[in-house]
C-alpha cells in the first residue's frame, strides 16, 4: 500500500516536471523565433529589381503617355511597382552620388532610369552597350513624375 | 515668306531671352536628418527637381517621397506606408520667393530668405528659409538648411517610437542649377 503510494507520489513529480520542462522548451523557441523575426525585420534586404518579375512591360511612350494623361491614375497604377520600360536613350547623366540615369524618349520629360552605384560594377559589361541613341530596356522600380517619370533601382535588361 | 522667316527668328531670340531667365537642374541633393541618441535616421534623394527664375526671383523645389534612400530597408518602409503615405502623396514640394535682395550678375556669395510654401503629406505650411546661394553666368549654386516639425505636416508618430525620431527634423539641400533650355 504504502509502496504503490510512493509510486504514485513519484510519477506526479515526473509528470509535473516534464511538463515543466517542455512549457520552458516552448518558451525558448518562443523567444529565439521573437527575436530572430525582429532581427530579420530590422536587418530585412533591399527589393532586388534582379528577382522580381515585372508588373508592367511597355515602352517608355505609353508610360509618358499614360502620366500626361491622368497623373494621378497614373501614380496609383505603376507607384512602386516593377516595370519593365524600353525606348530611345536620349542622355546619360552622372549624379554625384555615382549613379547613373538613363533617360528615355526626352532628356528633359521621358523616362529617367537610375542605376545605383552600388550596381553599376555588377551590370557594366551590359552597360557598355546603352549609348545615347541606341535603344535600352531597364527593370526597375516607378517613383512617380516630377517633370520626367522617374524609375529606380533599375538594372539593364538588354543593350541592342 | 520673308516677313515669316524674320517673324522665326524673332520669335527665336525672344525664346532664347527667356530661357536664360530660368536655371534648373534634375539632380538637387536632399537629406533628411532625424536621428537621436536612441537611433540613426538620415536618408538622402539625389534626383530632386529645381528651378529659379531669376527676373522674378522665384524658387520651385518638388522631390519624390520614394526616391529617399534610407540605412535600413526597414525605415524606407515605414518612411513611405506609415509616415509619408507615399502612395497617396508622392510627392514633396516647395514654392517660394527671394525676399532678401540679391544681385543674380554678381558671382558673389550670397545669404539670402526665401519665403514660400512646403507641401508635403498632403498639408501645406508657410516657413522662411536661410539660403546660400552662389549666382555665376551659365551655373547657380545654392544650398539650404532648415526644419521642419513632422507632426505640423499631419504626420503622427506612435509614442511607442517617438523617442527614436527627433522632435524636429533637419533638411537640407545642395542644387546646381544650370540655364533652362526647354
Amino acid at each position: 500500500m504504502q509502496l504503490t503510494h510512493l509510486i504514485n507520489h513519484k510519477t506526479l513529480n515526473m509528470t509535473k516536471r516534464k511538463t515543466v520542462q517542455w512549457l520552458l522548451w516552448i518558451l525558448l523557441i518562443g523567444l529565439i523565433a521573437a527575436f530572430s523575426a525582429i532581427y530579420f525585420a530590422f536587418n530585412m534586404p533591399r527589393r532586388n529589381l534582379a528577382n522580381e518579375n515585372s508588373v508592367y512591360l511597355l515602352s517608355a511612350k505609353q508610360l509618358i503617355s499614360d502620366f500626361r494623361n491622368d497623373e494621378t491614375i497614373a501614380t496609383k497604377k505603376y507607384l512602386d511597382k516593377a516595370i519593365t520600360v524600353t525606348g530611345e536613350i536620349k542622355s546619360i547623366r552622372n549624379l554625384d552620388n555615382h549613379s547613373i540615369v538613363f533617360s528615355l524618349e526626352d532628356a528633359m520629360e521621358g523616362v529617367s532610369c537610375t542605376i545605383d552605384s552600388a550596381d553599376i560594377v555588377t551590370y557594366a559589361s551590359k552597360l557598355v552597350h546603352y549609348k545615347t541613341g541606341s535603344r535600352g530596356t531597364f527593370k526597375g522600380r516607378c517613383s512617380g513624375m516630377l517633370m520626367d517619370i522617374q524609375v529606380i533601382n533599375c538594372v539593364p535588361v538588354q543593350g541592342n | 515668306m520673308n516677313k515669316l522667316i524674320l517673324y522665326f527668328v524673332f520669335s527665336l531670340i525672344v525664346f532664347n531671352v527667356q530661357a536664360q531667365n530660368r536655371f534648373f537642374t534634375k539632380d538637387a541633393k536632399i537629406n533628411f536628418n532625424s536621428s537621436t541618441s536612441v537611433e540613426d535616421i538620415v536618408a538622402e534623394s539625389n534626383q530632386a527637381t529645381t528651378l529659379i527664375d531669376i527676373d522674378k526671383n522665384e524658387i520651385a523645389f518638388s522631390v519624390l517621397t520614394t526616391s529617399f534612400k534610407f540605412r535600413r530597408a526597414l525605415m524606407e518602409e515605414h518612411f513611405n506606408e506609415n509616415y509619408m503615405e507615399s502612395v497617396k502623396f508622392p510627392k514633396a514640394k516647395f514654392n517660394g520667393k527671394i525676399i532678401s535682395p540679391i544681385e543674380w550678375k554678381s558671382e558673389k556669395v550670397v545669404l539670402v530668405d526665401v519665403k514660400g510654401v512646403l507641401t508635403m503629406h498632403g498639408v501645406s505650411n508657410e516657413i522662411i528659409l536661410k539660403a546660400q546661394i552662389i549666382p555665376g553666368k551659365n551655373k547657380i549654386l545654392a544650398i539650404t538648411e532648415f526644419k521642419v516639425i513632422p507632426e505640423a505636416f499631419g504626420i503622427s508618430i506612435p509614442s511607442a517610437v517617438r523617442d527614436k525620431i527627433a522632435k524636429e527634423v533637419t533638411i537640407k539641400i545642395d542644387a546646381a542649377y544650370t540655364p533652362y533650355q526647354p
